[in-house]
Order: structure tokens, then C-alpha cells, then sequence
């Protein structure tokens, strides 16, 4: 009930969501096909390179596809392109080998008697080989079709959106609706898309029999032709209707996004002021990952803007030791931005998101924890469950466990919020967290004090490129007034919002900006 | 006229062809056949450049065929092949004007010629045009095979043993119906097979290959009168004219040297001759051997014959045969008149040889007799 109250509820992101889905694999599986079958017909007729590019294909396969995608963003950069090129090259596999197997399972007597009557090998190709093998070629498409759509649900991971956005905020924010939200449309498109391409297959298959006795209806080719019809008509119209939603007139920005809730609710916020004081249209680009891309994402030109952490470009992006005054980390990062990357900083939105660890109540009280020195003094009883971000950075665990003697049991690195779930059951005793962390005061953790002020100063601040000013400089007013409406508690309240009470960032901002009178 | 000049084929060291010269007739049924591996196939794949020669030329009308396109020669032929040659994912129809569609012909010209080439082999095009060939059996599927050579109307037809996997019966139906067509469209037909009963059966002339060689090249009623050599007459087999009783003519069973007398003769030497002779008829012939009447003994009992000739009592009134009648016409002729003689005349008349009840027997005998001692 809960679950259909949902789906009621957020229907037209699904929808949107759904229709981005279906796009991205539709798009996806027809460049395989491009591909695929052409270099399934060229390895039937050079059998030599067969086994190679099957054994390639084979390989591609077999990278996982969270590495497949991370290694192309340096390439690609973010958005629809690595999330296409990615299914595009698992979806090879299938359709290469069946085009190949395909057309290798014609009787050679049919080519020669082909050859024979005097067909041109590229008539032989179009008229004999390519329909023979097409009920096999059809099947292999469908293999990767469903496939596809499964995978496409990691596009997500590069802003390229689809159901995986539900799927992976889900995730984050501990939401299992959300989670059902995103996996349920996904796993009927799956089927969806197996019945229509079975049709498919099914109509291209050479007729043995004429339809003896009773053919059940909806067997009926006549039937199936109709039924295919409209299902391509629906998935047109569909697409025709998001097109023109989505007619983006005039000018366009777009802003990137980590992969918690603090920067989504801050992407919707900045999205929902500039649509409404300016003409500009706001693109999204949500839950890119993890600092380090979103960073890239902006160096490429990809997006125009997106909030970073003084800390984290001061400490990881350009390499320096610890420093705890905040106006030097500011201006120090700001100079050196604008020097390496020709990247600046906007003003500061006037909250410090900085690093923190975490414990239970419960353990709290066991160990008489205060500050992060206490723990230091019991680290060796106790497991800690980092993010793999904090397990990577220097200014994060290697500098951490330097400034504070810190030995833990064990180091159980886990993405996002399953951490928390890890804490709660007791699988885990410490874990990072950031001090806007609206998980914080969902579970009613208690922070340590960072005694020896280890922690850079880690303030929320809006990244652009040189050119910003000149080119959307009716925006920094509006980033200014925003400004004065934030600060460290209603962040953590404004993520409390998303993550505990399970409203959708893109309520959680609207509503503040309304409260505040913003909008 | 297809002409192979010298022609020889191999295949890295193995010889498949050697030096085969073969002469194809315009208009006739030539059949290439032999044992598997004997070469028949590749000779005929050579004529639309399915498979090239080694060495030696091919020419069809003078033409060398090495200096035509291979497609345009190809189209220039029909090509039937075993069951398999017609193609599934399209209807009988489709099959029928694949070649003429993709030439774009005239539209209704092909649904024309299609309808002909239904008729032409005696499939009913309304029911069968838009069905797949999987839906027809084996000897239907041939049958527009058939047809689909013959839709271009070509010169020549090239079949590589499209008969063989059918069912007997079927595949009688199906030769008879080839020499039917024959007779109506007179293509260039070069047939190949391994079924010697089948080469007798449809072909004008035989080529017997054997080893990539060709032993034989000649008509049906030649080769298995007098094979070229002892492969042949294996392959041939001894008895297998009498399969074919309307190869054997009269004058392979007539006694060659009938005993005659002249009509001057006188009747009390022509008795003792044929007492001599153990006859009881002479053959009255004259001068040149042109034969005039037959002399019974039965007619000379209880009769005066002091001072007569021969001419006295000769029958004027005879049947005869020319040699190169068929057996069968022979015996139609001597069961409808019961008659014991028949002399074998030529068409001048002359003489050749005689033809008695007792002569008939030997040879008709003759056959069971060998296989006894085989």
C-alpha cells in the first residue's frame, strides 16, 4: 500500500525517470546493433579474426562494469555518453557471436545455389544470409536488449539519470520505496522489452507450417503485428511528449552533483531559484560520484557548476598538508584553482560540511568517548566503517590515524549509507560522517569533538569555470541571497528531511525556498 | 554449344579433372555421370564459373566464358541443384522472380512468366505461389526449382543431380515430366547424376566419367552396346539395355546373312537349298539384293514344279522391318499378324537380314541365360 502510495505519489519522476531509461537503452542496444552485426558478418567472412574478436568481445564481458565506467570518464567524461558506450560494449558480446553463428549455420548448399543462379555476394548478403540468420541475430538482440536494461540502471553513477537514480538514492538515503521505485519499472521494462523483441523474432522466422487448427489469438501473426505496432506507437508518442516537455529554449546551465543528499538538495535549491529569477534552464546532472569526478566533470566543460568543500580541493585536489584556518584553506585553493584548472571559487554558502567520526550512544557510554583522542586510546577494540572516499583521501584516514595514534581492529570500507546500517547492527563501531549528516540524527549518533583540530575547514562552496561571471552573471546575485538563508543546522535539518523523514530532495528544497520566501 | 577444351582441375596436389575435352550440343540433354569424386559435378560447376579450371578453356558459342561476368553469365543459365536450392525464408513465389525482380523486369511480365513457369510444371499456381518451400514435399520443392531455372528463359539449364534425393516414384514422375519440357522448350540441359537408369532415360547423349577422366562420351544406345572399356561396361552394366528394351533395334538380334535365291531359279534347286540350309523359306532377292518376295516351302508341297522358277510361286505380299526399328515395334508387328518371318529391309528395299521365331527366342533368351552364369 505504502509502496502504490509511492508510486502515485512520485509518478511523474518515475515516468520521466522511466522514459530516460528506456531512451538510454533503446539508444544503446541500437549502436550494438550498428556495430554488432556488422562485425558478426565481417568475422563469418574472415574467420580468422573470429576467434580474437570473439575472445575481445568475450573479455569486454567480463570487466566489471562499475571499472568499465569509472576508466571511461576520464575519457567521455559524465552523462549519457560513457553510461551508452559502457552497455553498448557489453551488449556486443550477443549480437556479434549470434550474427557470426548466424550466418555460419547456413548450409553452404544454399550460398552456392545463391552464388549459382547468379546473386552478387552483397545480394547474397542482403537477400539470403542477413534474413537466414536474423530469427538467430534477433535472439542474441534480445539477449542484450534485457541485459541492457539492467545495466543501464548504472548510468546513474554518471549522471546519465534513468531508473538507477531511484535505485542508488534509494540506496544513500536507506529509502526502500524508493529503492522498490526505481527496481520494479526497471525489471518490467526488462520483460517489456523480452516479450516486444520476441514478437520480433518471432515475425522474422521463416513459416514452416501454414497455421494448422486453432491459433490461440494473441499467437496470431496478423495479431502480433498489431500488437507491435502499438507498442512502437506508444513508445513514439511517449518520447514526442517528452520531447516537446523538454524543449529546452534559450540558454542552459548545467549543474553537477555528489552522490549525497546535501548536494542534491543543494543542485534542486539552485535549480528552482535560477528557473524562477532567470530564463536560464537548469539541467541536473545528480550523484555523479565522488568529488574527484564531479571536479573532472567541470575541468571538461561538462557541467558549469557544482558545490565542493574548501577542504576537500585544498587537501585532495591540490595536495596540501592540513590546515585549519579557514580564510587561508578559502583563498590558498582559490588562487591555485585559478592557476592549475582556470577554475575559481564563488562565495562560501555559509556552512562547513566538515569530516567527523561517529559513534553509538551505546559505545559512547561504554568507552567514555569524548574526542576523537579518546577513541584513539581504545581504536584497537573497535571496527570502523569508513566510506571508500575517506579511506582514500590523505587528508582523511592516512592523516587521520597519523595525527591521532590510531590502530582500529578492523577497516570495513562501504559506500553510503549502509555504513549506518553496519553501525546499528553492530557489524561496525565508528564511522565517518559529515557534520550535515541528517543520518546524524536519524540513528541519534553522537559526534567527537576533533581535539586536535585535525579536519580541514571543509565549507560548502559553488565551483566555476573562468568564464562563469560573463556568461551567467545574473547568477551570483541569487547564489548570494541563498547565502544568508543557510547555515551548518538548517542543513542538517534540511537533510533529516530527505534522509530519515523519506521526502524527496526536490520537495526538501522547494519547500525551504518557499518557507524562506525565496520563491 | 558448350566446348571444354583441355580442361583439368586440381586441388593442391590432387587431380580432380585431367585434360577433359567434351563437346555440348545446343538444344539436346547431355548427362555427366560417374561414381562420387569422379569430377562430374566440378566439370558442370566450371560452366557458371562456380569453380574455375586449372588450365584449359571453356567457350560457349566461341565465347571463352573466363572473359564474361560472372553474374551476367550465371543469369544467362538456370541452375537447379538438390532439394536444398530453393530458399526458406521466402514464398514459392519469391524464389520463382528473385532473379528477375532484382533485374527489374517488367512487373506484370514477371507475374506472366511466373504463371507459365507454374503451369509448365504442373504445380497450381494459386494454391502453391504463396507458400514456403518447407510446405511442399520433396518433389514440389524440385518442381519449382524447375521453374526457377526456366524463368529467365535461358539457353542453357544446368541440374546437378536434382533428382536424387527423391522417392522413386516421384523421381520417374519427374524425369518424364523433364522430357516433356524438353520437347516443348529445347534448352541446352547439361544434367549431372549417378544414376545410370536416369542418364539412359533422359539423355541425348552420355559422358561417363571415371577418375577425373572421361572414358565415354556418346549416345545412350552406343554406350551400352559397346562400351569404351571395362570400367564402362561395369558401370554400365551387361544386361542393362534389356532395362531399356527401346534401345535394342532389329538389327541387333537379326540374323545377318539370310539364305536367298533368285527369282530365276528354278524350284528344284531353291528346295534343295533350303534342305541344305534347314529352312523353310527363301528370301528372293535380285541382283542388287533388293528383295522381291518371300518363297515358303508350304506353298511348294503337292504342286508340279518341273520346268517352274523360283518366281512361280513367290509371295509378293510381305511385311518387313527396317533394321533400325526398335524391338518393341518388332513384336508388336509379329504378334498382331502371326507371322514367323520377317525379313529386315532397308529403305531402298535391300536386303539386311531376316527376322524368324526362333532367331527372336535366342536373343530374347540370351539375357537370362548370361545372368544365370554371372
Amino acid at each position: 500500500m505504502e509502496l502504490i502510495n509511492y508510486f502515485i505519489d512520485n509518478s511523474s519522476q518515475i515516468l520521466s525517470l522511466l522514459l530516460e531509461h528506456i531512451e538510454l537503452t533503446v539508444m544503446a542496444v541500437g549502436l550494438a546493433i550498428l556495430i554488432g552485426v556488422p562485425i558478426g558478418i565481417f568475422i563469418s567472412y574472415v574467420k580468422k579474426l573470429g576467434k580474437p574478436i570473439l575472445g575481445l568481445a568475450n573479455v569486454m564481458q567480463a570487466i566489471p562494469s562499475m571499472a568499465l565506467l569509472g576508466f571511461a570518464i576520464p575519457f567521455l567524461g559524465i552523462g549519457t555518453l560513457p553510461a551508452i558506450v559502457m552497455v553498448v560494449l557489453y551488449s556486443l558480446l550477443p549480437i556479434i557471436k549470434n550474427t557470426y553463428t548466424g550466418i555460419n549455420s547456413i548450409q553452404e548448399q544454399m550460398i552456392e545455389s545463391a552464388t549459382g543462379i547468379g546473386l552478387t555476394r552483397a545480394q547474397i548478403l542482403m537477400k539470403i544470409q542477413i534474413p537466414l540468420a536474423l530469427p538467430v541475430i534477433m535472439a542474441g538482440v534480445r539477449i542484450s536488449a534485457v541485459s541492457a536494461v539492467g545495466l543501464m540502471t548504472l548510468a546513474a553513477f554518471v549522471g546519465a539519470g534513468g531508473l538507477g537514480y531511484l535505485v542508488y538514492a534509494g540506496i544513500r538515503s536507506i529509502n526502500n520505496l524508493q529503492i522498490l521505485a526505481g527496481a520494479i519499472p526497471a525489471c518490467l521494462l526488462a520483460l517489456f522489452m523480452d516479450y516486444t523483441l520476441g514478437i520480433v523474432e518471432r515475425l522474422v522466422t521463416p513459416k514452416n507450417k501454414k497455421p494448422s487448427g486453432h491459433v490461440p489469438f494473441f499467437k496470431r501473426d496478423s495479431v502480433q503485428k498489431i500488437i507491435l505496432f502499438f507498442i512502437l506507437l506508444l513508445f513514439a508518442s511517449l518520447f514526442a511528449l517528452n520531447f516537446i516537455q523538454n524543449k529546452k529554449i534559450g540558454k542552459q546551465m548545467t549543474i553537477g552533483s555528489m552522490d549525497f543528499t546535501e548536494q542534491e538538495i543543494l543542485s534542486y535549491m539552485m535549480k528552482t531559484l535560477i528557473e524562477d529569477r532567470t530564463d536560464i534552464t537548469v539541467n541536473q546532472k545528480l550523484s555523479l560520484g565522488s568529488s574527484s569526478i564531479v571536479f573532472n566533470a567541470l575541468k571538461e566543460g561538462n557541467i558549469d557548476l557544482y558545490i565542493d568543500y574548501t577542504g576537500t580541493l585544498y587537501g585532495s585536489v591540490l595536495k596540501h598538508e592540513p590546515n585549519s584556518d579557514v580564510s587561508e584553506v578559502y583563498q590558498i585553493s582559490n588562487k591555485e584553482l585559478q592557476e592549475k584548472y582556470q577554475l575559481h571559487l564563488l562565495n562560501d554558502l555559509n556552512f562547513n560540511n566538515t569530516y567527523t567520526l561517529a559513534v553509538t550512544k551505546e559505545t559512547k557510554e561504554k568507552y567514555q568517548l569524548q574526542t576523537i583522542s579518546d577513541l584513539s586510546a581504545v581504536s584497537n577494540e573497535l571496527v570502523f566503517s569508513p566510506t571508500l572516499t575517506f579511506m582514500e583521501r590523505n587528508d582523511c584516514y592516512v592523516g587521520l590515524s597519523k595525527a591521532y595514534p590510531i590502530a582500529f581492529k578492523d577497516v570495513i570500507a562501504m559506500d553510503g549509507a549502509p555504513r549506518y546500517l553496519a553501525l546499528m547492527n553492530g557489524e561496525s563501531d565508528v564511522i565517518d560522517a559529515f557534520s550535515t549528516d541528517g543520518l546524524l540524527k536519524k540513528y541519534d549518533l553522537v559526534v567527537l569533538e576533533d581535539d586536535k583540530n585535525y579536519f580541514l575547514p571543509y565549507q560548502a562552496v559553488p565551483v566555476v569555470s573562468d568564464s562563469f561571471e560573463e556568461e551567467y552573471g545574473e547568477v551570483l546575485p541569487i547564489l548570494e541571497e541563498l547565502r544568508e538563508h543557510l547555515n551548518d543546522e538548517v542543513m542538517r535539518n534540511l537533510n533529516y528531511e530527505v534522509d530519515e523523514n523519506g521526502k524527496t530532495p526536490q520537495e526538501v528544497a522547494e519547500k525551504f525556498l518557499s518557507e524562506q520566501n525565496l520563491i | 554449344m558448350i566446348r571444354l577444351e583441355n580442361v583439368s582441375k586440381n586441388y593442391k596436389d590432387k587431380k580432380i579433372l585431367q585434360n577433359i575435352n567434351l563437346e555440348i550440343q545446343d538444344n539436346a540433354i547431355t548427362t555427366l555421370i560417374g561414381e562420387s569424386g569422379c569430377g562430374k559435378t566440378t566439370t558442370l560447376k566450371m560452366i557458371n564459373r562456380l569453380i574455375e579450371p586449372s588450365s584449359g578453356t571453356i567457350t560457349i558459342d566461341g565465347q571463352d566464358i573466363r572473359k564474361k561476368n560472372p553474374i551476367a553469365l550465371r543469369r544467362s543459365m538456370g541452375y537447379v541443384i538438390q532439394q536444398t536450392g530453393l530458399f526458406p525464408h521466402m514464398t514459392i513465389r519469391q524464389n520463382i522472380e528473385l532473379i528477375s525482380k532484382i533485374e527489374k523486369k517488367d512487373p506484370k511480365k514477371i507475374k506472366e512468366r511466373t504463371l507459365e513457369m507454374m503451369e509448365m510444371v504442373g504445380l497450381n499456381a494459386e494454391e502453391y505461389l504463396d507458400r514456403y518451400p518447407s510446405e511442399l514435399s520433396g518433389g514440389q520443392q524440385q518442381r519449382v526449382g524447375i521453374a526457377r531455372a526456366f524463368a529467365s528463359d535461358p539457353k542453357i539449364v544446368l541440374m546437378d543431380e536434382p533428382f536424387s534425393a527423391l522417392d522413386p516414384l516421384t523421381r520417374s514422375s519427374l524425369q518424364d515430366e523433364l522430357i516433356h519440357l524438353q520437347e516443348n522448350y529445347h534448352k541446352t540441359i547439361v544434367f549431372v547424376t549417378h544414376d545410370m537408369d536416369e542418364a539412359i532415360k533422359i539423355s541425348d547423349k552420355i559422358a561417363i566419367m571415371d577418375g577425373g577422366k572421361l572414358v565415354q562420351y556418346d549416345t545412350p544406345e552406343n554406350i551400352l552396346k559397346h562400351p569404351a572399356n571395362d570400367f564402362v561396361r561395369t558401370f554400365v552394366g551387361n544386361k542393362r539395355i534389356w532395362t531399356s528394351p527401346n534401345l535394342i533395334r532389329v538389327e541387333d538380334i537379326m540374323m545377318d546373312h539370310p539364305v536367298t535365291c533368285k527369282p530365276n531359279f528354278s524350284i528344284f534347286y531353291c528346295l534343295n537349298k533350303m534342305k541344305m540350309s534347314h529352312v523353310d523359306t527363301l528370301m528372293v532377292v535380285d541382283e542388287k539384293k533388293k528383295l522381291q518376295g518371300i518363297l515358303y516351302a508350304s506353298s511348294l508341297t503337292n504342286v508340279n514344279y518341273e520346268n517352274k522358277k523360283a518366281r512361280d510361286f513367290i509371295e509378293n505380299d510381305f511385311l518387313s522391318v527396317h533394321p533400325e526399328d526398335s524391338i518393341i515395334d518388332l513384336l508388336k508387328i509379329i504378334d498382331e499378324n502371326k507371322i514367323s518371318t520377317m525379313p529386315v529391309v532397308d529403305h531402298k528395299g535391300i536386303l539386311k537380314g531376316l527376322i524368324t521365331r526362333s532367331s527372336l527366342l535366342t536373343s530374347l533368351s540370351q539375357q537370362f541365360l548370361e545372368k544365370e552364369e554371372q
